[in-house]
């Protein structure tokens, strides 16, 4: 994988999840994924994580969000995921490639006066770590957030990072 | 101990984890070991050399005490002793540590923190409350019953089994007996048969059974022992508050059974969890809406008509009803009036 092709396939991701399009987003990763976000960067059999999902918990995900009254998520986050210093880790013509990038990630909920909350802008930043493997295209097995504050409170994270 | 050197107040450890024989203080370099014993001043000729060093070491809480391994510190050096305290709610503490077969159970597995603004009595109230799951967590019910897991319709049905339990010092309780598959954390333990055979064991059928059960049980102030979690509610501002949830780890079971039970945990708790969010977001909502000064009072009625007190001294409701929250409240009230208006209730 190239460098080109990397930024195409996190700029892509990231498009899907700001606007919303979680289905396609699904898509994008293999049957045998896993999409981890630790609150150490240690061994998820034995520290709890935030979030530490297969492809199935994904798609509750994705259909808690879309299709149930989530009410975390009503109003719903705006998200806006900003990426950065994405570096290829292994070589352009292996069928397999480790991508590391920056995210800066920008989340509101929308809510009126009176609403304690929402309406203000929340910044969350972390490192990611990708395992793209490729078939007849490129498919994401591994996304690892690894968050500035992972160990910190957290008021509310029940968007898709 | 205090986290406080005796010379100028600085906080002489800022890990949260982890081992030391000493503690350093790092203004002055004054050094304390870890019983606390004052070990060294670092140009010590600066002191009389009658400085008595045994009365300067880090300042001890007044009262520890231990109760199955939960370890309990009073800021205060009068007051009754743990025993006392734990009085009714000890067999229900009890329960939950016998839900390993050997009866230990250990919290080494991280903790998920929340935040949010709010009053730590909503989290407080919320977590004896039997009344919201059927409809703040219809999302997660749903989730549920789409993976083929149960169904919505059992665990509302499940939902109105079972009793709350309001005991003395502000203390209660859910109390649910065992639902199967509509029970909320069961899911995903492939190891699941083989636990409840080592518990039948241990304890006999019966007992194995009331362990088995749901109970959410609350000692007042601030700490829950749920079936999957320790949550200890920390009040930061009367409108901000950090709630740690700390998952609970069994001794004598199959390695597998741990790390379904870290998994499902996950999946309702937390930040991101599908659960859990949605009762936060409850809290907010609450503290939003009483800013509007329309009335003075919520109502904490439900089930009062129906509760009765049991030989323990118990004061027992259906399983949606609001004992607990009442004996909490109570407890809060006596504790926050300078003229408490009666004794404690009821047991006084």
């Amino acid at each position: 994988m190239t460098r080109e092709e990397a930024e195409s396939l996190l700029f892509r991701e990231a498009r899907l999840l700001d606007e919303r399009r979680f289905d396609e987003w699904l898509s994008m990763f293999t049957d045998d994924c896993l999409y981890w976000i630790p609150t150490v960067d240690g061994d998820p059999e034995h520290e709890v994580s935030l979030v530490y999902d297969d492809i199935a918990r994904m798609k509750e995900r994705v259909y808690r969000l879309l299709e149930t009254k989530a009410y975390a998520q009503m109003p719903p986050s705006r998200t806006q995921h900003n990426i950065s210093n994405v570096e290829v880790l292994d070589g352009p013509d292996e069928p397999s490639a480790r991508v590391v990038s920056n995210l800066m990630l920008v989340e509101l909920r929308a809510g009126g006066d009176g609403q304690v909350g929402t309406g203000r802008l929340r910044l969350l930043a972390a490192r990611c770590q990708y395992l793209f493997v490729n078939g007849p295209d490129w498919r994401i097995r591994e996304k690892k957030l690894i968050l500035i504050d992972r160990d910190l409170p957290h008021h509310n994270l029940s968007f898709i990072l | 101990m205090f986290n406080r050197c005796r010379h100028r107040g600085s906080a002489v450890c800022r890990d949260e984890r982890g081992h030391t024989d000493q503690f350093c203080c790092p203004y002055h370099g004054w050094v304390y070991g870890n019983d606390g014993a004052l070990q060294g001043i670092p140009q010590a000729d600066g002191y009389p050399p009658t400085l008595d060093k045994s009365a300067l070491g880090l300042m001890h809480v007044p009262r520890v005490a231990t109760y199955r391994g939960l370890i309990f510190a009073s800021l205060s050096p009068h007051g009754e002793s743990l025993e006392e305290r734990l009085c009714h709610v000890r067999k229900y503490v009890d329960h939950w540590c016998d839900r390993s077969p050997i009866g230990t159970l250990t919290l080494s597995r991280g903790i998920h923190r929340f935040s949010y603004p709010g009053n730590w009595k909503l989290q407080m109230d919320n977590g004896v409350d039997g009344y919201h799951g059927n409809y703040v967590h219809e999302s997660f019910l749903k989730v549920v019953e789409r993976a083929g897991e149960t169904s919505v319709s059992d665990v509302t049905a499940l939902r109105r089994t079972g009793y709350v339990r309001g005991l003395s010092h502000g203390d209660g309780l859910i109390d649910r007996p065992y639902g199967g598959m509509a029970g909320q954390f069961d899911y995903h333990n492939p190891t699941l048969t083989e636990y409840h055979g080592l518990l039948q064991q241990a304890y006999g059928p019966e007992r194995a059974a009331t362990i088995l059960g749901q109970q959410n049980v609350f000692l007042f102030p601030n700490l829950f022992l749920f079936e999957s979690h320790v949550r200890v509610i920390k009040p930061l501002t009367v409108d901000h508050t950090v709630v740690e949830m700390r998952p609970v780890m069994l001794e004598g079971v199959p390695h597998d059974l741990n790390t379904a039970r870290l998994r499902t945990h996950e999946r309702f708790f937390g930040p991101a969890g599908m659960g859990a969010p949605d009762d936060v977001e409850m809290f907010v909502n609450v503290q939003s809406g009483l800013k509007a000064r329309a009335v003075d009072w919520m109502i904490l009625s439900r089930g009062l008509h129906r509760e009765v007190r049991n030989e323990d001294g118990e004061l027992v409701g259906a399983s949606t009803d609001e004992a607990p929250q009442r004996a909490a409240y109570r407890e809060w009230r006596r504790l926050m009036c300078v003229d408490p208006p009666g004794e404690r209730f009821p047991w006084a």
